[in-house]
């Protein structure tokens, strides 16, 4: 059998392991650089019902809008840049735009718009870019990265007027557009919504459900093992648990059964109940940070389980996965990273990434 | 009193031994009713004629399947991948109906397919 055969695509795990208390954990800048969320799930061990806390944090998740044939070059104009672009926060991103196939644009909080274009669309629009980092033999995509907190894109300089006329006459590019802004404030809640008054749009509010699932076996995790040597499972095994229990996998099948082999990975212990609670949407990473300092409090009254986690599902299509790191679809577009938080604040961090993606910070 | 926990960092390139797969089965003459094994069945089947007993003597998982829609989920050895995927890819028939396997989502991670946002829809279809 040829060798190609046996080929797949590659990935990279990164786990880091570290203490929320500890003065340089980094775990607040991994959260607010993923900047495009799409599903957080929350598992629970021992607990039957979500507790009130955690549940009126989820239920103040920032709306988020769907604008319709919105025009790219919107997103540039003054009354587009000075309240929501600047003051940051903002987080814009194509929907329904596939980055392997179609043209995807994205607002990151930092200011820089990023425009990840095929071919004809780069040529035809004229502005300075660089070809993507996967592209294969020929240079089929590009990403033009600009960054509107810039001196030199200030309104009125030469090259803003040339990029805001490329965007306009040039090529006019048009697409719905999901957006959502964290407010700091209660003055600026009203300010996106005047602006979108013009276009199409609908307001929507995260989906969340819970699940309480029931005599479960569950793996052990003991902080000091991350890597799953001796007293905790394995990182691969244990994302591959957590993918079981979202996906109401059955983890009881017996060694020769001819369906499935799955089991939970050992060490393992059973518990009674867990719940799985996910909240659905275009997810600003504000508010995922708010949720995980309010998970890391769980602790702060005696439990059951030694361990809580969070998963957060970034969007398969962004054009950036990290920061402003190119992200793109070969096979798959996964770029998700889970949290481990256990009792005495320790915390383990797996981020995980598919083929065309930098490695995460 | 416990040490304070030291930073570590590993980074694994390729260490997941398995993929995944979304797939689901469209009949052209509408859902059939297939259990789990004839489902499963039919995959090895189709990976037979393509590879030969040989070729296909390789063990794949069905993790999950949904009788009403005709979904599953499938774990196979990364060796295995192509060989799988391009079988199902070949399939175009079952007991003498024409069908299609539709491949959703493949990740090398499982958890990876519980979060995939080309699902997110709005208007009449709800988002779940």
């Amino acid at each position: 059998m040829s060798p190609e055969l046996e080929k797949c695509p590659r990935s990279l795990l990164v786990c880091e392991k570290s203490n929320f208390l500890n003065e340089k954990s980094r775990h607040d800048i991994h959260v607010s650089k993923h900047n495009f969320n799409y599903k957080i799930s929350v598992l629970i061990p021992e607990c039957g019902i979500l507790p009130a806390n955690i549940s009126s944090v989820i239920h103040s998740f920032s709306p988020y809008y769907l604008v319709r044939d919105l025009p790219v070059y919107q997103l540039l104009e003054e009354t587009f840049l000075e309240p929501l672009v600047k003051k940051g926060n903002f987080y814009a991103l194509s929907y329904n735009t596939k980055i392997d196939e179609d043209n995807a644009i994205a607002l990151l909080s930092s200011g820089q718009l990023i425009l990840s274009l095929d071919k004809d669309t780069y040529e035809q629009l004229g502005l300075e870019g660089r070809p993507s980092l996967y592209n294969h033999k020929k240079a089929m995509r590009f990403v033009v990265t600009l960054d509107l907190t810039d001196k030199s894109l200030t309104p009125g300089t030469k090259r803003y007027q040339r990029v805001l006329s490329s965007l306009k006459d040039r090529l006019p590019l048009r697409y719905d557009f999901l957006f959502t802004k964290y407010n700091t404030g209660s003055d600026e809640d009203q300010t996106l919504n005047k602006l979108l008054s013009q276009y199409s749009y609908e307001e929507h509010k995260p989906a969340f459900s819970q699940h309480t699932l029931k005599n479960m076996p569950c793996p052990t995790l003991y902080p000091s093992d991350i890597q799953g040597k001796t007293l905790s499972c394995d990182p691969h095994h244990f994302l591959e648990w957590l993918g079981a229990v979202n996906l109401d996998i059955s983890c009881e099948n017996a060694a020769d059964s001819f369906l499935s082999t799955y089991v939970c990975p050992e060490p393992q212990s059973s518990v009674s109940q867990a719940l799985l609670c996910t909240v659905t949407g275009f997810i600003s990473p504000e508010n995922v940070f708010v949720l995980l300092q309010e998970l890391r409090q769980y602790f702060d009254e005696p439990k059951f389980t030694p361990w809580i986690s969070l998963t957060v599902h970034g969007f398969m299509d962004s054009p950036v996965s990290w920061g402003a790191t190119e992200h793109g679809f070969l096979k798959g577009g996964e770029n998700l990273y889970n949290f481990v938080c256990f009792k005495n604040q320790d915390y383990w961090l797996h981020m995980a990434t598919g083929a065309q993606d930098g490695c995460p910070p | 009193m416990e040490e304070p926990s030291k930073f570590e960092r590993y980074v694994y390139k390729n260490a997941s031994v398995y993929h995944y797969m979304k797939i689901s089965l469209v009949l052209e003459n509408g859902n059939k009713y297939i259990t789990d094994a004839q489902f499963k069945q039919l995959i090895i089947c189709g990976l037979k004629d393509l590879y030969g007993e040989v070729g296909a003597s390789f063990p794949f998982d069905l993790l999950k399947f949904d009788q009403n829609e005709l979904t599953g989920i499938l774990r196979v050895y990364n060796s295995g991948l192509v060989k799988l995927w391009s079988a199902l890819t070949l399939l175009g028939s079952y007991q003498n109906e024409a069908c299609a396997f539709r491949v959703t989502q493949v990740s090398p991670f499982l958890l990876a397919l519980s979060g995939n946002s080309r699902e997110l829809r709005f208007g009449d279809q709800l988002i779940w």
